[in-house]
């Protein structure tokens, strides 16, 4: 019987699990929490679908359309298509396995309008559906889980793939419980670990997601995609913890966006794009935000209490609670915020890297998405790719070459052992503070050769001293031996933005304002014994 | 601000209490204030002896993932939606949740919810379709968090070996009123699991985070 590893257990790893299980595989799930705690529990928008309910005029060819035109025409076509055809059918596969959608009188799955979309086409459940589809799967799982097909270990996490020859023979898990490093081998791995919120600090999203393993991968060889493709949600509110996201929904029932000037309310989006500037797509808003230089505020008092309490219950909720603010009687300042990662992990469309028997899937990998990302369609893409992946696998060559794998353990074990023994109390922490501002600053959301440069170099001296510095061993192992990868990951997502000399999608040059044809096409970066190298996937080998 | 924290190295190690002292605003919330703490230059005690670096789980930092539960001032929360403002005096007492194993300092195991979720067999197997009807009760039910907290204050939980608690409950609610191939067994799970053993103190409505309606998955449980 197949044995598939799958890092991570959010909604991605939880699709491909349950997909491989079905097909009779045997799966081990490693997260060091459970799904419960994974960043798919924020989403909360929508899953875009064209159903059979959907609205007149609407396609499958119009979703295929808008996301290939939201990404800037660099996404694969054939990926797009497979990702929006089977659509429909995820919604009903999630259905019958228990998430709770929001639906219309006729017993149909609503459906809400989100940017850059033509039509209503985002499924959605209440304000959590992230959290429905997460506790639909949980359960699916379980299923499996009772019967042992679904192996779940927790308290672990990933240290390193075993890699022989191109070819992947399992991780190096990092043992909680233990605190040791423990190699299991399987047929394929999976790679469903998210985001990489931790090179920014605070983001709307979970602290969970940090980058480690893209990061280690592509020192293993990997190769990354499109890693200078980050969203910025325009409208976040600032706390002491966090970035918090104040959705869309906000500017969908009419809020409207403003500064203060000379005692006067000037309201830049709708000056600039007329009526419905307000609801103009998530970058454009976002640059225009920092341009002002101002802090923005977003009003919507004029909906009335009754009408906000009605259709906005979460976002009067959250303003409330982290800072005091009454939406029905006062504006909310936001400011925009790193959201989403269109790059990482290069896959070819079966979701396969450039390693045999290593997938990546949900939004640690890099595919449907191009230069920007649809809202609602990176749930689709975290369940569309653990299905893809499970298919791929199933009709992969089973891997049963015997392989020492003493020296990668003993390697983890001794770089695990100068961490421990550390009596410094110097935190890691300092070190991924530095990081965060440097990104914020550097890696922004209007960039240019300059500041990217002192971006790289800045990067390039942490990394320096990374290995030198004896960190406070009291912090989890965890945070210790993930810093230099993530150190990792920051300078080749700046060496990435500054190879793209021109403007399109997330990212935006101010000295290259336009977009050219002749990169047109995704930036695939490597690295091989500390020189990393970027190149333009112009053959398009990544995409069949 | 004085901040008491419960304290232990490792599972098989004795726990201690520990004082820290420090100035946080009033807005920050208890999750934020660790954090604080934690990243001072060096960690010292209100002895001025070294501390190392406090332990605790975060994920969201939003009241959505259930990672941060703790007991503080006695209550039990999550540490990211209890703010400084709302604290009576100044000192903040702050120890693990006490019904599940200690990893590390306010680190638990709560890997028991899982297991007896697991043990019971609760999923949906073949859907049968939900009654529109139940969609508000579905939706509120399918927002537990797994945080513990319900488990927690509740009298009739222990260790989790026989009565599972709140959260199973509403679990067996979520598949009862949808499957066609477990709605029986799940029935008798919850009846062996959960009524025997439920005195009906409903603590466990009080405190959770998600405002799930307990009563009413038990009320509909106990008519099956
Ligand atoms: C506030 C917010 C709102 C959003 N709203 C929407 C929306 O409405 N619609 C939409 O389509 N998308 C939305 N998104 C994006 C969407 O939520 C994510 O893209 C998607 O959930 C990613 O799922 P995933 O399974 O790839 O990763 P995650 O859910 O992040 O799961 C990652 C898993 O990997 C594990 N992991 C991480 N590192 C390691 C390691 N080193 N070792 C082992 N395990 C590890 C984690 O513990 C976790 O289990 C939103 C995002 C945010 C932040
Ligand atoms: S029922 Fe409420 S308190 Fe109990 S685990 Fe679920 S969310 Fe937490
Ligand atoms: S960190 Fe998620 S609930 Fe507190």
């Amino acid at each position: 019987m197949k044995h598939v590893l799958v890092i991570g257990s959010g909604i991605a790893g939880l699709s491909c699990a349950i997909n491989c299980a079905q097909k009779g595989m045997q799966v081990t799930m490693v997260s060091p929490f459970p799904s419960e705690r994974a960043q798919s529990v924020l989403a909360a928008g929508g899953i875009n679908a064209v159903t059979a309910s959907c609205e007149v005029g609407d396609s499958v060819d119009s979703h295929i359309d808008d996301t290939l035109k939201g990404g800037c025409d660099i996404a694969g076509k054939e990926a797009v298509r497979g990702l929006c055809e089977s659509a429909p059918d995820i919604i009903d596969w999630l259905k019958k396995n228990g998430t709770v959608f929001t639906t219309d009188a006729d017993g149909n799955v609503s459906k809400r309008a989100f940017g850059g979309q033509s039509y209503r086409r985002s499924c959605f459940c209440g304000a959590s559906t992230g959290k429905q589809i997460v506790t639909a799967l949980v359960m699916e799982a379980r299923g499996f889980e009772g019967t042992g097909r679904i192996k779940r270990r927790l308290w672990a996490d990933f240290y390193s793939a075993l890699i022989k020859d191109g070819e992947c023979f399992g991780a190096v898990l990092y043992n909680e419980a233990t605190r040791k490093p423990e190699a299991i081998t399987a047929d394929c791995v999976v790679i469903a670990t998210g985001g990489q919120n931790a090179l920014f600090g605070k983001t709307t999203g979970s602290t969970q997601c940090d980058g480690y393993v893209a990061g280690k991968l592509l020192t293993q060889g990997v190769e990354l995609k499109n890693l200078e493709f980050i969203q910025y949600h325009p409208t976040t509110i600032e706390t002491a913890q966090k970035r918090m996201l104040i959705s869309e929904a906000v500017r969908g029932e009419g809020g409207r966006l403003y500064i203060e000037e000379n005692g006067r309310r000037v309201y830049f989006m709708e000056d600039k794009y007329g009526e419905r500037g307000n609801l103009m797509p998530r970058d454009i808003v976002s640059r225009c935000i920092e341009e002002t230089g101002k802090q923005v505020y977003l009003d919507i008092t004029f909906l009335g209490k009754e009408k906000i309490l009605q259709k906005l219950p979460e976002v009067y909720e959250l303003c409330k609670k982290y800072r005091g603010i009454d939406i029905t009687k006062e504006s909310i300042p936001v400011t925009p915020s790193v959201h989403f990662f269109m790059g990482g992990i290069a896959v070819k469309n079966n979701h396969e890297t450039n390693i045999k028997n290593l997938y990546a899937i949900g939004e640690c990998a890099s595919i449907y998405h191009g230069a920007n990302r649809l809202g609602g369609n990176s749930l689709l893409a975290a369940i569309y790719g653990g299905k893809v992946a499970a298919n791929s696998i199933e009709q992969a060559e089973s891997n049963d070459t015997p392989n020492d794998w003493s020296k990668e353990l003993k390697e983890a074990e001794e770089k695990l052992r100068s961490l421990k023994g550390s009596k410094s109390p110097y935190p890691v922490k300092y070190i991924r503070d530095m990081l965060a501002e440097t990104m914020q600053e550097d890696l922004g959301i209007v960039r240019d050769a300059d500041k990217l440069q002192k971006g790289i170099d800045d990067v390039s001296f942490y990394l320096s001293v990374a290995d030198k510095i004896r960190f406070d061993s009291s912090e989890m192992a965890y945070f210790g031996y993930s810093l230099k990868d993530i150190l990792t990951l920051a300078k080749a997502t700046l060496l990435c933005a500054l190879s793209r000399k021109e403007s399109r999608g997330a990212h935006y040059r101010s000295d290259c304002p336009a977009a050219s044809d002749a990169y047109k096409a995704a930036t695939i970066i490597r690295y091989d014994n500390g020189e990393f190298t970027t190149y333009l996937d112009t053959e398009d080998k990544y995409e069949n | 601000m004085r901040i008491k924290i419960l304290r232990q190295m490792s599972p098989v190690t004795e726990p201690y209490w520990q004082e820290f002292e420090g100035d946080f605003a009033k807005d920050q919330s208890v999750a934020g204030m660790l954090d604080e703490l934690n990243y001072k230059d060096d960690l010292f005690d209100v002895n001025g002896d070294p501390a190392p670096r406090i332990q605790w789980e975060c994920s969201c930092l939003q009241g959505m993932c259930g990672a941060c539960a703790m007991v503080i001032n006695g209550r039990p929360a999550l540490a990211c939606e209890v703010f400084l403002r709302d604290i009576k005096g100044d000192t903040v007492v702050i120890e693990p949740l006490k019904k599940f194993a200690t990893i590390s300092d306010l680190v638990v195991d709560r890997g028991i919810i899982h297991q007896n979720l697991k043990k019971a067999n609760v999923y949906i197997g073949e859907y049968e379709g939900a009654d529109p009807k139940e969609y508000d009760h579905m939706y509120a039910a399918g927002k537990c968090l797994k945080c513990g907290l319900c488990l927690e204050v509740c009298p009739n939980y222990s260790d989790g070996s026989s009565f599972y608690g709140a959260a199973f409950a509403n679990d067996c609610f979520l598949i009862a009123s949808r499957s066609k191939s477990r709605k029986k067994a799940i029935t008798k799970s919850y009846q062996k699991n959960f009524e025997q053993g439920c005195s009906k103190a409903l603590s466990c409505v009080d405190v959770c985070p998600m405002k799930i309606p307990t009563l009413a998955s038990i009320a509909k449980m106990n008519r099956r």
